[in-house]
């Protein structure tokens, strides 16, 4: 995985607990992890080039999940920071935007 | 394209801002015949379809309850039997719908219902929708009332009401109407006349000319015009690069996932980047999405793609950087990194 998604991700993780107004920090470790510190829960989110399935690992209070993308790194972390958070499931309209 | 395909249009806005009255108008309009009607009203005694003065067979009211919680599937019915009825030639042939919501509803679970049922599915097309909002205690309904501020973030028009007892509309009244939805053009009724056809041609699907006004349609409003502290706000997301099919996909599934009945409407044009010369037009109420409508070419010189948001409580920085995120994983992955 090249820099650029990291820190992006790194920016949405910023954007996200602003938005979903909770409290913590996001920072960026020696290593290259993403840390979210000072919330709910010690968060820890790991690229995982090397793994063909998972591009992301999430650590939640030391334990480990595979993400397969941001989409699902953002999923996990809301789950453990927000409590209030339940997923909306995209539905596709049957009727059509305009006429066939 | 289906011959039958009928325009339903919502007419909404707050307890006593006008709706009736400019509908009542409006029945009297040549350019508003070959219309039916649903009224909807909450309360034990109706009145608005006495104060509206029609009797038409194709005109329908709707009690008992508000239409965005308590009758959806009566609304539902309601549509069904009026097709049926025209379809068999037993009412008067109408060629486009316009329902008035009670004051107190929300139109989005309307529109909602509109997009999903399968029983109306492939009959209706949305239309525009259209708030009504009056001058004389419009700032403090806005002010007070969640769902008075909903009504006019959603629309595609709004339309100033009792100009005739206040005057013209004071500043304060615009800039909030300018803050919760920059993009709709503020049309003024005077005592309720106002012209059906600048009204009712707020949809996507213009049916006169039978063809698609895009720009119209997204009206939007290059600047963002967040506040800071404001529930609902309006912004546009501009992108010159195509964007992936992928990303697109990935965007919209989680904004609904995660906005849900926060993402009040969303509406768009997309250069998606497999797709370079047929746009794709979007457009998203709450967590339902349409699919996307490929438009046969650009409307414009401009090929960037823009996409209008209506939220509340959804930061125009959140949703910009997780485009970018989710775009710069899509970009990784497609390389093989």
């Amino acid at each position: 995985m090249s820099e650029a998604p990291v820190d992006l991700a790194r920016e949405l993780m910023v954007q996200s607990l602003a938005a979903w107004r909770v409290a913590g920090a996001v920072q960026r470790s020696r290593d290259g992890a993403i840390v979210i510190c000072g919330a709910r829960k010690d968060i820890r989110i790991d690229a995982a080039p090397s793994d063909p399935m998972f591009r992301w690992t999430v650590t939640i209070d030391g334990r480990k999940r595979g993400a397969i993308s941001v989409v699902g790194v953002l999923r996990q972390v809301r789950e453990a920071l927000d409590p209030g958070y339940a997923a909306s499931r995209v539905r596709v309209a049957l009727t059509p935007l305009v006429p066939y | 394209m289906q011959a039958d395909v009928i325009p339903i249009s919502i007419l909404t806005g707050f307890l006593g801002s006008g709706k009736t009255t400019i509908l009542g108008h409006l029945l009297r309009q040549s350019g508003f015949s070959r219309t039916a009607v649903i009224i909807n009203e909450f309360g034990e005694v109706a009145l608005d379809h006495e104060l509206v003065g029609a009797s038409e067979d194709s005109f329908i009211e709707l009690k008992t309850g508000c239409l965005c919680c308590k009758i959806r599937t009566d609304l539902v019915q309601t549509l069904q039997d009026m097709l049926q009825r025209r379809d068999a030639g037993k009412c008067s042939p109408f060629d486009r719908m316009v329902i008035e919501t009670s004051g107190l509803a929300d139109p989005a679970p309307i529109l909602q219902t509109l997009m999903t049922d399968t029983s109306i599915a492939g009959r209706l097309v949305l239309g525009g929708v259209v708030a009504t909002v009056d001058t004389v205690t419009g700032a403090s309904t806005l002010q007070r009332e969640d769902i008075s501020q909903k009504q006019v973030a959603i629309a595609d028009k709004i339309v100033l009401t009792k100009l005739d007892l206040n005057g013209p509309a004071e500043p304060a009244l615009l800039r909030r109407l300018r803050e919760l939805n920059a993009g709709a053009p503020v049309l003024s009724a005077d005592r309720g006349k106002i012209d059906s056809q600048c009204l009712f041609s707020a949809g996507l699907y213009d049916p006169h000319a039978k063809s698609l006004d895009v720009n119209s349609w997204l009206a939007e409003e290059p600047r963002s015009h967040a506040r800071h502290n404001a529930d609902i706000q309006a912004y546009t997301l501009v992108r010159k690069e195509p964007i992936g099919a992928v990303t697109l996909t990935l965007f919209l599934e989680t904004l609904a996932e995660h906005c849900g009945a926060d993402l009040l409407r969303l509406k768009g044009i997309v250069n998606v980047a497999e797709s370079p010369d047929r746009p794709a037009v979007i457009h998203g109420v709450q967590h339902v999405f349409h699919a996307p409508a490929w438009l046969k070419r650009w409307p414009s010189d401009d090929r960037s793609s823009r996409i209008v948001f209506i939220t509340r409580r959804v930061p125009q920085r959140w949703v910009e950087a997780l485009f970018e995120a989710i775009d710069a994983e899509v970009a990784d992955v497609s390389v093989g990194r």
